[in-house]
């Protein structure tokens, strides 16, 4: 198996402007959201990406880009039709293809010197299959991710073979159907917001979005649920953090993980410091910020 | 080893299932005591949670029932208070180990027995209900509502579209769940009980269908609907608003801790729901946080949530579980509310609603109350049985226990019942509520005792209904309505009477001869529904009559109400169903725009409270809802009543208030009622001069046990020479028997006003006697044997005269042929609204049963409201709140006796029979007292003014007992003991029969036979002896009912004097006699009747009885 495209999803009403947002970089340079997603395809080996938008979208995409531009396509989901609708809009890209799948309001740090997406990737083409990465998240925030469940494989670490996968289920669901041997309690393996999907991914999106009465209602969760069924499906645990950038303080979060994991760690973190001592002595906030800007 | 030990252990089932009594009976009282130590060491070690059980239920058994009848009956035990204490704290091990060692150290007694009877009974439901909650909580699915105990960790929200206003109407969208009731067509033997259905699922199983309803003659002939209605919506405010449209309750709740105070008000339902369905999660019970915080995360900030029910009028005890399916539907709304079903709207999903009845279970638990695993079948379409299943690996019941805790439903479909045969089903019967609305909770821990005992009838009919269960799935297939009719009426009279004698009632069995008289064969067979007959019942008739039925049926109910109402505790006048099978189950609908408003009545409960707001105090959402609302009115036929509706409402008819309280005066003043009096004692009560704790003596008296020589022991029978004098008195006509019969027997039925006397309580010699029955037919047998008649003299009060007149009018006196007398009381008391000093002295200073965690906890929450309730309505006020009847109380049976002065009986029957000499007095519910020639030639010997009897005391004998005080022996009432472990120490307790000398009695009050001429000399010399009797302040029970079949419980204050207190007159000569328990023991509660049916005392009365 050989993997060389990904596919970014963008073309949501409420995230279409997050990956033009500018944050610094654990290399210490500014750089948009999607550049830096692109970067993480990149390390992954990916030659060419597809980016599923907005009609209308693509030249402040490439604008952000800078010299990735060149490796984009840019395909329209027209009319608001849900996720699963979306990644089918790639399938002619993806031509029978694997393919790295990311979204864009997602940011992911690695625990290891090797990128999320590339362990990913490196561990589809270990085990010819799609792989989803995933990580254990507590109950309390079930309702925001696409669940799944299966058993450990013997002597293959954090590798997961999947039977179930539900898109954001009710504890109660999650309890009943989800409960994967060897977590903490309370806690189920949730997507990453990264896959290594096969094409078969793409024909069963086709079939569902053809019969389903309401495009909207099929997600690559109920895709990758029947996948689970007709071949080899795994997931991948405990890659690092991802960092949900659409939330309230989303960006300022995502941007406090990159700093710390980076080159201005120090930097960083002796900011954050000063910040609580001060608001501690109850020092205005003006006047510590001035502080730290004029550098005493 | 053990033979019981073998029993309980063995994995053969002819073993397993041997009945505890093959053994017992025969076992000689070593052997027996033997076994408990086997027994006893067993259930410590016992890892097995069902043997375990099964042990204590032995030894309970054993110590209730078999050693009692091995043990010498003068074997007098002190029971240490210190482990009665231990016992009402539910400290059971503890308790049962402060039993044993006082075994070891007294030796065996009835008193000790007795309370390791009631510590094993009650560790073995305790441990049961412990199986049930950790299932409840484990079940996959539920757990998670456990862990989450923050508002910030809640994983669920409401839906968005709930949360948007519709742009042009400005109002939420309205989630309405409709669901039907359940009816079950087999009742196999109380077998969906939880424990049963866990430790014996293969016998566990119901025929249950949903059905729709509507009550013939109300519903102005309406097609039957779903009776069940919920709302769900979200309001501009954040708090929870609560509103039961039946029970005309409403509440705005803002913090989480006010949700789980489930008896506040009558919403304890609706705040069940709000928890078992994931909203509030049971995790956040102690959390301080405002609902504020929770809906904001939930829903949004500044939202809260509106829920509303409403039953459309069906009664209470219907049988139908209506509450359990109300509760399943709030649920049901609430989850669909959540994103936790499948859908918002149409019906549910067999998951979905499998999830729905494991809250439910849930929700019951939390409230504290329970139904059975099949109370929830209205959520499912149609007919479908429900059975239960065994453990199976991963389950996390496997292991632990035999069965899951919840059942599997398998749907009827038309394919194994045609729709010709389920019509032919519905033209068939006719659905009832007979009027009686009775708790079943004693039932249901009969039905769980007898079956873990194996009691051989008991068995053997389970074993039957399970057979007439297959008859009644088979003859339904085929569409045979007959059959079905044979096999439940059979199951009726058969199995269910013979597990349960008290499923059976006069009134249920006067209504089935009635119909049999009417319709022949036409009539196929009687059907009861659940639990007990007399509320929800069905009749089967062939389906040309059906109609001819369900008219004759409301007036034959009607009538036999009517003649039995002071009989028998009925909650509301009978009423017929029309009913239909609901093929959906529990189905939702959207309601959105101008059509998001809910019910009629919810508006006529509201408005009033609204229109009395400025405008500027009104919600935004709620000024355009009723706007919405006036639009409507015009315009939608469901709500054009509206206007009529809040009339009525707001100006309630003044007419019936002025009735009822017309009616209370007159018969303040027909029986009596002395107002200067009654302001005193209000005074002294307010001023806290009498009270609970006055009413104790003072604390320097000393308070000692009688020693034996003080008591007469007639336990192993008197000599031959006093049975011969007693047979020559009897001959000559000189006794006559006064059974007591004036008070309400308040605890025989909870303060329901029914008349205790003439209750048909039991089956005895085929056939429901009366309690007077009874008293009768002893005095009938005694007259047979001396060959002269006995004068009987019943006495009775304001509330007990009248009925008991009519009633032994109506039975012509069940043919006595001695001289009868009625004795009218001569006094009445107004009840009032309690002291909250006295309720809490109560409540807080005199031992307590505590109950389990969450009903206790209910029960607190229900006396915080009665503290507020008596505060609000003032402390020491009249209690006029309620009938006429209900608020007044006879002043204590030590008036009985000297009214038998001033009324003119005892002068009456002195001029009839000069030679009478004697009485014997005793309580109506003192079934085993009879004019026992021995007894009375010993009282007749000895020559004192009293001869009384007392009997061994056993643990729930309390109320006082034989004492000497200050050295004077006498009897002493319990609320006077100053402190309560005195009591404890009191070897026997007073059965309350009296021997009386006639002529010594009238010495007392300073009069002779001749004086009872003279009625102002009578009067004045009562007053005389009465004012040196002390008064005595009581806190008694007292039903209100009101709605449909609702009622409610209320305690409240009055005052007494009690005939034993005559027994402190210095100049009184007193002997005290030691009887058979059997003879003294008294009838108080109905849920002892079992017992008292089992462990030989039934039998023992029969033997007194001749029957007319």
């Amino acid at each position: 198996m050989k993997i060389t495209k990904a596919v970014i999803t963008a073309a949501s009403k409420s995230q279409r402007t997050l990956p033009l947002q500018t944050l610094v970089d654990r290399d210490g340079e500014e750089k948009s959201v999607l550049r830096i997603i692109i970067e993480e395809t990149l390390r992954a080996g990916i030659e060419e990406i597809c980016l599923v938008i907005c009609p209308g979208d693509e030249k402040s995409y490439a604008k952000v880009a800078g010299d990735h531009a060149g490796r984009l396509h840019f395909v329209h989901q027209k009319e608001a039709l849900g996720y699963g609708h979306a990644i089918q809009c790639a399938q002619k890209f993806v031509d029978n293809d694997p393919v790295l799948h990311l979204v864009s309001d997602h940011l992911h740090v690695s625990r290891s010197s090797e990128g999320c997406a590339q362990q990913v990737v490196a561990t589809a083409i270990a085990e010819k299959c799609a792989v989803s990465a995933v990580q254990s998240t507590p109950e309390s925030a079930l309702r925001q991710f696409g669940t799944v469940a299966g058993r450990s494989i013997r002597g293959k670490n954090n590798l997961y073979r999947i039977d179930r996968v539900v898109e954001k289920p009710t504890p109660t669901v999650a309890e009943q159907t989800l409960i994967v041997p060897g977590l903490r309690s309370s806690h189920y393996l949730c997507f990453f917001g990264i896959h290594v999907l096969t094409p078969l991914v793409f024909s069963i999106l086709e079939e569902k979005l053809k019969i389903a009465q309401d495009p909207k209602t099929i997600t690559l969760s109920d895709a990758l649920e029947e996948l689970a069924k007709r071949e080899e499906y795994l997931a991948l645990a405990n890659l690092g953090w991802r960092y949900n950038i659409g939330k309230k303080y989303g960006l300022l979060t995502a941007q406090m993980a990159l700093s710390l994991s980076g080159t201005d760690r120090n930097e960083v973190l002796s900011i954050l410091v000063e910040l609580l001592a001060l608001r501690e002595a109850g020092v205005s906030k003006s006047d510590s910020l001035n502080e730290i800007i004029s550098g005493q | 080893m053990s033979k019981l030990l073998d029993i309980i252990t063995a994995t053969d089932p002819a073993l397993r299932d041997r009945s505890i009594e093959s053994f017992c009976l025969d076992a000689s009282l070593k052997t027996l005591f033997k076994e408990c130590e086997a027994l006893d060491q067993f259930w410590r070690l016992c890892p097995n949670l069902y043997e375990r059980v099964r042990a204590l239920f032995f030894l309970y058994a054993i110590h209730r029932y078999y050693l009692p009848q091995k043990l010498s009956q003068n074997s007098v035990g002190h029971i240490p208070f210190s482990g009665y204490t231990v016992l009402l704290k539910r400290r059971f091990e503890e308790a049962i180990d402060i039993f044993l060692d006082a075994q070891k150290q007294q030796g065996q007694s009835f008193a000790i027995s007795s309370a390791l009877a009631e510590a094993y009974h009650q560790l073995a439901f305790q441990t049961l209900a412990n199986q049930v909650r950790t299932s409840v909580r484990s079940v996959r699915g539920n757990q998670w509502m456990f862990r989450i105990g923050h508002p910030l960790d809640h994983p669920l929200r409401v839906l968005p579209e709930l949360c948007e206003v519709d742009p042009q109407s400005k109002l939420f969208p309205i989630v309405k769940e409709l669901t039907p009731v359940r009816m079950d067509l087999s009742h196999s033997g109380w077998s969906d009980i939880f424990f049963l259905g866990m430790d014996y699922p293969q016998g566990a199983q119901v025929l249950n269908v949903s059905i729709d309803l509507s009550i013939r003659g109300k519903d102005h002939g309406e097609k039957p609907k779903p009776p069940i209605e919920v709302y769900f919506r979200i309001i501009d405010e954040p708090v929870l608003k609560l509103t039961s449209v039946d029970l005309n309750a409403t509440a705005e709740i803002t913090s989480i801790y006010e949700v789980f105070d489930f008896a506040k008000d009558y919403l304890g339902l609706l705040k069940a729901a709000v928890i078992a369905s994931g909203i509030v999660l049971p995790g956040m019970e102690s959390a301080d946080q405002p609902l504020s915080e929770l809906f904001s995360r939930i829903i949004k900030p500044g939202h809260g949530i509106e829920l509303v029910s409403k039953v459309n009028g069906i009664p209470k005890g219907s049988r139908l579980a209506v509450s359990t399916n109300l509760l399943a539907s709030l649920i049901a709304v609430c989850m669909r509310a959540t994103g936790q079903t499948e859908s918002l709207t149409g019906p549910l999903t067999e998951a979905d609603r499998r999830i729905v009845a494991a809250r439910a279970i849930l929700g019951e638990w939390l409230g504290g109350s329970g139904g059975g695993w099949q109370d929830s079948g209205g959520i499912w379409p149609g007919m479908k049985l429900i059975c239960g299943v065994a453990a199976q690996e991963g389950d996390p019941e496997f292991g632990i226990s035999k069965g899951r805790l919840l059942p599997d439903h398998t749907i009827l479909d038309t394919e194994a019942v045609s729709e010709e045969h389920r019509k032919l089903l519905q033209d068939s019967l006719v659905l009832v509520h007979g009027g009686m609305a009775q708790d079943v909770g004693p039932i249901l821990e009969m039905v769980t005792e007898k079956y873990l005992l194996r009691l051989e009838k008991e068995w053997h009919a389970r074993h039957r209904a399970t057979d007439l269960f297959s008859a009644i799935v088979s003859n339904l297939k085929k569409g045979d309505i007959s059959g079905l009719g044979s096999a439940t009426e059979e199951n009726f009279f058969g199995p269910i009477q013979a597990i349960i004698p008290w499923a059976s009632n006069t009134f249920t069995e006067s209504i089935i001869q009635q119909v049999k008289d009417e319709f022949g064969d036409d009539f196929w067979g009687f059907w009861m529904l659940g639990g007990m007959s007399g509320g929800g019942m069905g009749f089967i008739v062939e389906p040309t009559r059906k109609k001819e039925l369900q008219d004759r049926l409301s007036d034959i109910m009607g009538a036999t109400k009517e003649k039995m109402q002071k009989a028998v505790p009925f909650a509301m006048d009978p009423v017929v169903y029309d009913f239909a099978i609901n093929e959906k189950g529990s189905v939702a609908q959207l309601l959105r725009s101008e059509n998001a408003l809910l019910p009629l009545e919810y508006y006529t409960q509201v408005m009033p409270k609204l229109l009395r707001q400025e405008q500027h105090q009104l919600s935004q959402s709620r000024k355009h809802e009723l706007s919405q609302l006036g639009y409507a009115s015009r315009k939608n036929p469901e709500l054009s009543g509206m206007v009529h509706a809040l009339f009525d409402r707001i100006l309630p008819s003044m007419e019936e208030a002025t009735k009822v309280g017309d009616s209370l005066e007159e018969l303040l003043k027909e029986y009596g009622f002395d107002p200067v009096q009654h302001e005193n004692i209000r005074a002294d009560l307010r001023s806290g001069k009498i009270g609970l704790a006055q009413n104790q003596l003072a604390a320097n008296v000393e308070i000692r046990d009688v020693v034996k020589e003080q008591v007469v022991d007639a336990t192993e029978g008197l000599g031959q020479s006093y049975h011969d004098s007693g047979m020559a008195a009897l001959r000559a006509g000189e006794v006559a028997v006064v059974t007591l019969a004036a008070g309400s027997g308040s605890r025989w039925t909870k303060g329901a006003g029914v008349v205790k006397g003439i209750n048909p309580f039991c089956k005895l010699s085929e056939e429901h006697r009366t309690f007077i029955e009874v008293q009768l037919a002893k005095s009938r047998h005694t007259a047979e044997i001396v060959k002269k008649s006995v004068p009987h003299i019943i006495t009775t009060s304001f509330m007990t005269h009248t009925p008991i007149e009519r009633f032994l009018q109506d039975c012509n006196s069940y043919d006595y042929q001695g001289p009868l007398y009625l004795s009218l009381g001569q006094s009445i008391g107004l009840r009032m609204v309690p002291m909250i000093r006295d309720l809490r002295f109560a409540w807080e200073e005199l031992s307590q049963q505590l109950l389990d965690e969450q009903a206790q906890k209910v029960l607190e929450s229900e006396r915080a409201a009665f503290i507020t309730w008596a505060k609000q309505c003032g402390e020491g006020a009249d209690y006029r709140d309620n009938l006429p009847l209900q608020c007044l109380h006879p002043v204590g049976h030590w008036y009985e006796i000297p009214n038998l002065f001033r009324n003119g009986t005892l002068k009456q029957a002195l001029a009839e029979r000069p030679q009478l000499k004697h009485l014997l007095v005793h309580n109506i519910d003192t079934l085993g007292a009879n004019l026992d020639p021995a007894l009375l030639g010993y009282h007749i010997q000895k020559q004192k003014a009293f001869t009384i009897e007392v009997i061994n005391r056993g643990v729930e004998d309390r109320g006082g007992g034989l004492a000497q005080i200050d050295g004077q022996v006498r009897l002493v009432e319990g609320l006077t003991l100053p402190r309560e472990e005195i009591e404890f120490d009191l070897s026997y307790y007073n059965s309350n029969t009296f021997w009386i000398d006639i002529d010594m009695l009238l010495d007392l009050f300073s009069l002779t036979r001749s004086d009872l001429d003279n009625d102002e000399k009578v009067l004045t010399e009562v007053r005389k002896v009465a004012a040196r009797m002390p008064t005595y302040v009581t806190l008694k029970e007292v039903k209100k009912r009101w709605g449909k079949g609702q009622e409610d419980i209320y305690p409240i204050a009055q005052f007494e004097k009690l005939w034993g207190d005559m027994t402190a007159l210095p100049e009184a000569t007193c002997q005290y006699m030691v009887v058979p328990r059997f003879r003294g023991q008294q009838l108080k509660e109905p849920a002892q009747l079992d017992a008292w049916l089992r462990d030989g005392s039934a039998a023992f009365v029969e033997n007194l009885c001749t029957w007319e």
